[in-house]
């Protein structure tokens, strides 16, 4: 019994993780209508500036995770005044081909930048040890994990419920034009919401990197599996999307523990297709037809 | 200046003579390069034809029926791997198995092409990206498909005679690429072409013009597959040697790439996109050997990044290509062709 | 009328094309030797998700400086290429092309991984390209019989067997756990441990795959701790072996961990796990407490400062040339790919390098077949704990 809850705990640890990336792209899509392919690297690129900063710069890890965050919400920004903004009408298709071109690019640029070596990344609390009810063990980072994704996912709701600026984000989402007409500066909103996707994403990063490692291949699977988990639960709900990842997390891993470890990545996106037959805009949100 | 008067002259293949004439000579051109260049060359244009196949392929599905699919690197290793095994496991000849190669892909992407009917965007780019990934996976894990070791091509081969030279296999591949780019520009002046249009102009549309929409959407699905397949086959043939890691989510994205750069919704902007990106791909690496810029580079290196990553700038100026292509000439290379032949038409105005 | 025009102008481009059929004749003077130069190339992935090996090819090119530097070989200079191939067989072709055409190299040296490396192995063999050391323990450089290519790595097959045999008959751990990369690589361990524990009559507890691009082991650690198994043997990446390693001790399953040759970085090890990899046995392929070593260092500061990643792995890139250069050394001035496969087999029980025991002969161009073991120290220093052991006596 103690493998299926040791399972459960796997599962919603990484899911925790694959939750925060669903978030980041889900609020992107839900301004921009593009999936953002550059998420991944996005926070890969943060996480390796926490890592310098705590490496070369030998600063602690809180005023690291702080700097970083910042650091976040300024490259989002940039990539959306730098790339984005100057396309003129773009198709959905050409905003994806941006986002996979900023991809490329930051990619190519963590690569430059601090090589192909594998990092370890510090973190202040345990991997190894933590509290274990009934045998079941949890560790610190997982804990940590499950806090601050849940933490953070309260701050976004109540960020967009109470807050002038989350007010004004959501009346981009729903009506470009008359959030304009009503006084909105959406451009400036729209690059806002770049920012806090790219800080959602970065803690993501700083929570994957010390169980796996860090190098610039870091966020190609999670983001993937992040991207999945959105669309599985419809990546026009914030907390459909969350619950994507949680969900398509224990998948894996109740699939990885009791079928096949092969095929364990693969069958969530078997999954996703089976559940798209059936519901075409995610579990969690209302198709509806588009009309003429 | 292009009206047209008769419903021939707009399923006709060659508008004007000069067209017919240029084509003639390109294709002459074609013909001649084995004669000139060496083996280095001939494999890049191998690559290049092998590509444009594929980019043809990709756009009929995203450039004229408006679906989109990360998941072609699926249908080139499915194309890849029948035709290997339909040829070693069944003793096909090679004249057999590269069009059934095809058709294989195709029903793959009949297949992919159902569930496409109710998804759109993102949810349709996932589960073709699903599919791409599916599709390596069980190919790695199968025995029978040679497992991760992948497996050896046998030579590409027909009516005694053996493709096994430089020029031979450019050959064959080139045919194949001519034969199918000519049927890719005449599907798209027939009913069928017109259709895929409608539908990604406006699918409700299409639908209240009579167009059968499960039909024909799952029938780009088919076309395009169709085509990646007969290029992976021929690709299977370049390389003699294939492996199921290398037919991944980049190439997927490549392929991609290719057709946002040459244009969407053009067979010469396929070809072109392809050529290019290639060319580009092979080339790059060598970026620190250019002169000039090389020096340079590589005391930016030193100085603030690390030297053993500078080959990382081909992912930089690939990216930075892409983004250029979609921010100011979104119709790709095919679009700066078109505004330079209209600014000579017109000149000196 | 003009559609029958277009169709039998068409068809006579297609006899044209099909008049390129005919084949363009070679060169007859040596490729890629002149009286003062010999050149050599090598590709390896710079970029990409295995760039992590590219350290191999620029340690290549320390050597080859070095060599250059000491007077060269015969009084000729060596000129290095080195190319990135991302790890895409389709790159890898291209660059074998170019080398073979454009370039005109003599030989190739090493060469990152196997997919890449069996996509150009039969076009480097039909033009008499030497190819030596490729950077993989696969078997299929030496299965069948290749004239002009030499290996060097130890088979992977014969590395998990020797290892298999010290963990059951030296630590006495009978219940054996393999956690391996689910691809050729791995598989080929998987391969050699079995063949071991075949003939023992024992089954192995658990047999784990984990794919490349997987980044939760979670499942994979707890698979491995039902087995209960007292050893796990690790054919995998670093980042996978870090990862499992983390994830075990979480879930409370400490085995003995005993881990393939491509992890036998051990200071590098030492750093990714935070401290785990203490007491892990692993085996080597190079001798890195070789006088040797600490002069090909001194030669990297000198030629690659900048060089950042001077594990076992750049060291590697000189130990996979070292035979190499020896080869043409014994061919002599007249040098051609069939005197240096001549030469090459002249080199029988070889020790001047930091690997051990070369040895080709004409029927058998597996250059060396011996791994040592290690076991990583308090501060991921490497412990020797046995002299080389060879397959299939193994001691």
């Amino acid at each position: 019994m103690n493998f299926f809850f040791d399972l459960v705990i796997g599962g919603l640890s990484i899911g925790a993780c694959y939750a925060l990336v669903a978030l980041a792209m889900v609020i992107i899509y839900k301004t921009s209508e593009v999936p953002n392919f550059a998420q991944g690297e996005m926070a890969m690129i943060s996480t390796f500036v926490a890592y310098s900063l705590m490496n070369t710069y030998n600063l602690g890890f809180w005023p690291t995770a702080g700097i970083t965050l910042l650091f976040a919400l300024v490259l989002g920004m940039i990539l959306e005044v730098a790339f984005l903004r100057p396309a003129k009408d773009p198709s959905i298709l050409g905003l994806i081909v941006i986002t996979l071109g900023a991809e490329m690019i930051l990619y190519g640029l963590a690569g430059w930048k601090w090589g192909a070596n594998q990092n370890p990344f510090p973190v202040p609390f345990s991997e190894y040890s933590g509290i274990s009810p009934g045998g079941v063990m949890i560790t610190e980072i997982n804990l940590w994990t499950f806090v601050t994704s849940l933490v953070l996912m309260l701050l976004l709701f109540l960020f967009f419920r109470f807050t002038k600026l989350g007010v004004a984000m959501k009346a981009v989402q729903q009506n470009h034009f008359a959030a304009k007409a009503m006084g909105i500066p959406t451009r400036r909103v729209l690059s806002f919401t770049w920012g806090l996707s790219s800080v959602t994403g970065a803690v993501a990063g700083m929570l994957i990197a010390p169980i796996s490692t860090l190098d610039p291949n870091m966020m190609l699977d999670p983001m993937l599996k992040g991207f999945a988990g959105a669309v599985l639960g419809g990546m026009t709900s914030l907390p459909g999307a969350a619950l994507g990842g949680y969900l398509l997390g224990l998948i894996e891993n109740f699939f990885g523990g009791y079928v096949s470890l092969e095929f364990k990545s693969v069958v969530a996106f078997g999954v996703i297709v089976l559940i798209l037959c059936v519901k075409p805009s995610g579990l969690f949100v209302r198709h509806f037809e588009r009309k003429v | 200046m292009d009206m047209k008067r008769h419903y021939y002259e707009d399923v006709e293949l060659f508008k004007t003579n000069t067209a017919l004439a240029l084509t003639v000579l390109f294709l002459a051109a074609l013909a001649s390069i084995p004669f000139l260049v060496g083996d280095y060359a001939l494999y890049v244009l191998n690559l290049i034809a092998i590509h444009a196949i594929v980019a043809i392929g990709l756009n009929i599905l995203v450039g004229y029926t408006g679906q989109i699919s990360l998941g072609h690197a699926g249908f080139f290793a499915i194309g890849a791997y029948s035709c290997i095994l339909l040829m070693v496991k069944a003793g096909l000849p090679f004249v057999l198995a590269l069009p059934a190669a095809g058709l294989i892909a195709a029903f793959f992407g009949f297949l992919l092409g159902l569930p496409s009917l109710r998804l759109e965007g993102p949810y349709l780019a996932i589960a073709t990206l699903g599919f791409g990934m599916a599709v390596t996976q069980m190919i790695g894990h199968s025995d029978f498909t040679g497992g991760h070791m992948g497996i050896h091509a046998p030579k590409m081969s027909f009516l005694g005679f053996i493709a096994d030279t430089g020029p031979r296999q450019y050959g064959v591949i080139m045919i194949v690429a001519v034969v199918l780019t000519l049927a890719a520009v005449n599907l798209m002046k027939t009913r069928v072409g017109r259709a895929f249009v409608a539908i990604r102009d406006s699918e409700i549309a299409a639908e209240a013009m009579g167009i059968n929409i499960s039909w024909y959407k799952t029938l780009a699905f088919a076309v395009s597959a169709f085509y990646t397949g007969v290029a992976g086959a021929l690709m299977a043939f370049a390389l003699e040697h294939v492996s199921a890691g290398s037919f991944n989510l980049i190439l997927s994205i490549t392929f991609l790439a290719m057709i946002i750069v040459g244009g969407l919704g053009s067979v010469m902007g396929s070809i072109l996109g392809a050529a290019l990106l290639t060319y580009l791909q092979l080339k790059l690496q060598i970026i620190q050997e250019a002169p000039l810029i090389g020096p340079f580079l590589i005391e930016i290196s030193k100085r603030y990044f690390t030297t053993e990553g500078l080959p990382n700038i081909q992912s930089i100026v690939f990216g930075a290509i892409m983004i250029g292509i979609v921010v100011f000439e979104p119709l790709g290379v095919h679009g700066i062709y078109l505004r330079c032949k209209r600014y000579w038409r017109m000149w000196p105005f | 009328m003009k559609k029958s025009l277009v169709i039998s102008v068409s068809m006579v481009c297609l006899v044209l094309l099909a008049g390129a059929f005919c084949a363009v004749s070679a060169a007859e003077k040596v490729r890629g030797v002149t009286d003062t130069e010999i050149i050599i190339g090598q590709w390896g992935p710079q970029t990409g998700p295995a760039a992590l090996w590219g350290a191999v090819a620029r340690g290549s090119g320390v050597y080859f400086d070095m060599i250059n530097e000491e007077g060269g070989i015969n009084g000729r200079k060596i000129k290095y290429v080195l190319r990135d191939d991302a790890y895409q067989p389709a790159k890898t072709k291209a660059i074998a092309k170019e080398f073979v055409e454009d370039i005109g190299v003599f030989g190739v040296a090493c060469g990152v991984g196997t997919s890449p490396g069996m996509a150009v192995r039969d076009y480097l063999m039909e033009n008499k390209v030497p190819w030596v050391g490729p950077a993989t323990g696969s078997r299929h450089w030496t299965e069948p019989f290749q004239k002009y290519l030499f290996a060097l790595y130890p088979r992977y097959t014969d590395e998990a067997y020797v290892l298999t045999q010290y963990a059951t008959e030296k630590l006495n751990l009978k219940k054996i756990g393999f956690f391996y990369q689910n691809d050729d690589y791995g598989k080929e361990g998987l391969e050699g441990a079995k063949k071991y524990l075949d003939k023992k009559g024992i089954k192995l507890a658990a047999e784990v795959p984990v794919e490349v691009t997987d980044t939760d082991l979670k499942s994979h650690a707890l698979k491995l701790k039902e087995s209960g198994a007292d050893a796990v043997i690790l054919w995998v990446l670093p980042k996978h072996a870090a990862t499992i390693l983390g994830q075990a001790k979480a879930a409370g399953f400490q085995p003995q961990w005993i881990a393939s040759s491509t992890l036998s970085d051990a200071p590098l090890m030492y750093k990714l796990t935070k401290g785990l990899w203490e007491g892990v046995i692993y085996a080597n392929f190079l001798d890195m407490d070789n006088p040797k070593v600490k002069k090909y260092l001194e030669a990297q500061k000198k030629f690659a400062a900048n060089e950042q990643n001077t594990g076992v792995f750049f060291i590697a890139g000189f130990m996979f040339v070292e035979p190499m250069v020896e080869g043409l050394r014994r061919a002599g001035k007249d040098l051609n790919p069939d005197t240096f496969v001549k030469a090459m087999e002249t080199i029988q029980h070889w020790n001047d390098w930091i690997g051990h025991d070369c040895t080709f002969t004409p029927q058998d161009h597996q250059g060396m077949k011996s791994v040592f073991l290690s076991k990583c120290g308090p501060q991921g220093q490497a412990l020797k704990i046995s002299d080389w052991l060879t397959y299939p006596e193994g001691k």
